[in-house]
């Protein structure tokens, strides 16, 4: 039985890097997830007051919740190695 | 959760936060984050980073309005590319300069107070700056920019010079027109090709029909009068297109109701500078005008002709009375009551615009000095009847005379002696007006005639059946007057 595995990413509206964060996750997903990944994407802009959970403070931050411990990465997410290693996604091997 | 202050923090908890702290620094440095959260006791509030203070600054630079933002000292902070090139000068020379030395003394001053009275509130100012041997109208908003230190100011400067002239030319035009639609006369206005564009309502009443749009010489045919200098219509256009002008031109319209005579001028319909857009007519109505004038010309020779048959009969009267006279005195006696019967006529005439006098008047008139209309030695009848001017004078000094002769040997010589006068129609405009005299001396008939019996006899003939007879009866004398009457039409 899978561990749930759950990603969010915080934007702030259509800033440039909000707008490449999100389409290189899904690039990301489709590339290199499987389904058992729930992801989520929180508009600061709208919201603000839920940067407060994952106590974000620059935007785009892709935070992978669980498996813990949490893990976070601030960027555009275009380092598609570097977005994969840093939260240990995928496929280990 | 909020992670912000918990009551105790494990050291490895510590050394998460600062790694993750150190991390969104060098993110934010490096510009892998665009935005931040920024966190209040009661709000949290997103910043852009980078990318929004650029954007304000790529539509501050892109607007066409002139911007400045001054420190509170009125040194430039900022200046956009609008405003550099309002004043002609690279914000490179304006940075931290005063902006009133870059501006000429008149627009300072307006700026300077401008932004004093931007310190209560927003407040906007329109002037007129020299700009290049010309005027040019600016105008200037001003409102204060909260600072670090201290309170700047937010200028903005719009070049509304097209909008003003624009205003002003609207208005020109709108005088314009109210100026040619309350013209009493007629004005058209015609482009370069003699189409008219323009017609007041003077001039749409000398022109039948719908006049915009037509060639003047269609709208308006005129002829025009041979001295003139200018024989057509579009002689008076091409004089116009040439820059020239004319003045008072006679012609006359071929208006389907008269003949109207026009006194025509023509002048080139300048636009701007010495471009000539056209034509300016103005037409003056002579029609009433000139028939004035040929009543005038008409009054002119009657009068004339009134004269010289007056002085004709003052001639002829002296002549014939100084030939009857026996005396200088009696002349000048003679003479002058006659010359007073004319005179008293005239009057009469004068006051009837010699449109021809009632025979009761007349009687009256000429009897007044010696009787009363009212009184008991006068009687007259039926004598409401109107004649024409040369009648009324010869009728006048007939019954001076015969009132004369009535006050020296007849009727009017005795206490009880009576005239009446009494009139009756024969046929067609021939009227019978009898003198009848009774109660005075006994008549005996004259051993000579004199000049009184001959004007009586000869001055009423006017054609067949008219004259005058005269009958010396012994119980007074009595007169038989035929003359033409006015019949009323």
């Amino acid at each position: 039985m899978n561990k749930p595995k759950e990603l969010t990413l915080y934007v702030a509206g259509q800033t440039p890097k909000s707008v490449a964060a999100i389409r290189n996750l899904e690039k990301i997903c489709a590339e290199h997830l499987d389904s058992s990944y729930v992801v989520k994407v929180v508009d600061l802009k709208e919201n603000p007051r839920l940067a407060r959970e994952h106590n974000i403070v620059a935007i785009p931050t892709l935070v992978r919740q669980l498996p813990v411990p949490i893990q976070k990465i601030i960027g555009d997410l275009s380092d598609t190695e570097k977005v994969l290693v840093h939260l240990q996604l995928g496929d280990p091997a | 959760m909020d992670e912000a202050v918990p009551d105790t923090l494990s050291l490895e908890e510590l050394r998460r936060r600062l790694v993750e702290a150190e991390d969104t620094l060098r993110a934010i440095r490096e510009g892998d984050a665009d935005a931040v959260v920024v966190r209040n006791a009661n709000e949290d509030t997103v910043f852009a980073l980078s990318g929004g203070q650029e954007s304000y600054r790529a539509i501050m630079e892109a607007m066409d309005i002139g911007a400045i933002a001054l420190d509170d000292q009125g040194r430039v902070l900022y200046a956009n590319a609008a405003f550099c090139a309002l004043i002609g000068c690279a914000a490179t020379q304006l940075q931290h300069l005063p902006i009133f030395e870059k501006l000429d003394a008149n627009s300072a001053q307006v700026v300077r107070e401008t932004i004093e009275q931007a310190r209560h509130g927003r407040h906007q100012v329109q002037f007129v700056q020299s700009h290049r041997g010309s005027n040019r109208h600016l105008m200037v908003t001003a409102a204060p920019l909260p600072m670090a230190f201290g309170t700047g100011c937010a200028l903005t400067f719009s070049d509304v010079t097209a909008r003003v002239e624009a205003a002003a030319l609207e208005e020109s035009e709108r005088i314009g027109e109210a100026v040619i639609a309350s013209a009493n006369e007629a004005v058209v206005v015609c482009d370069r090709a003699g189409n008219i564009i323009k017609a007041n309502a003077a001039a749409s009443a000398l022109m039948p029909g719908e006049a915009i749009g037509r060639h003047f010489t269609d709208a308006l045919p005129l002829a025009f009068a041979e001295d003139g200098g200018i024989s057509t219509s579009d002689g008076l256009l091409d004089l116009a297109a040439a820059g020239s002008a004319a003045r008072g031109v006679e012609a006359f319209a071929f208006h389907p109701d008269a003949r109207k005579d026009l006194l025509v001028s023509v002048a080139p319909l300048r636009v701007s500078g010495e471009t000539i857009g056209g034509s300016v007519i103005t037409l003056v109505d002579l029609s009433e005008r000139k028939a004035f004038e040929k009543r005038q010309t008409l009054m002119m020779h009657e009068l004339d002709h009134r004269v010289k048959n007056t002085l004709a009969m003052v001639l002829s009267i002296c002549g014939r009375t100084l030939a009857g006279s026996d005396s200088l005195e009696e002349f000048r006696l003679r003479f002058t009551r006659r010359i007073q019967a004319l005179a008293a006529t005239h009057s009469l005439l004068a006051d009837a615009s010699w449109a021809g006098i009632d025979l009761a008047a007349l009687i009256e008139t000429e009897l007044a000095p010696y009787v009363s209309a009212a009184g008991p030695h006068l009687a007259v009848s039926k004598l409401e009847r109107t004649v024409a001017p040369d009648v009324a004078i010869a009728f006048g000094l007939v019954v001076h005379e015969l009132a004369t002769n009535a006050v020296k040997y007849g009727a009017l010589s005795a206490e009880n002696g009576k005239v009446t006068v009494s009139g009756a129609t024969l046929n067609g405009n021939l009227y019978e007006v009898v003198w009848a005299e009774s109660g005075g001396p006994p008549v005996t008939p004259p051993i000579r005639q004199g000049f009184g019996q001959t004007l009586i006899t000869r001055s009423l003939a006017r054609g067949e059946g008219t004259g005058a007879t005269v009958d010396f009866a012994p119980d007074g004398v009595v007169c038989r007057m035929v003359l033409p009457i006015e019949v009323e039409t």
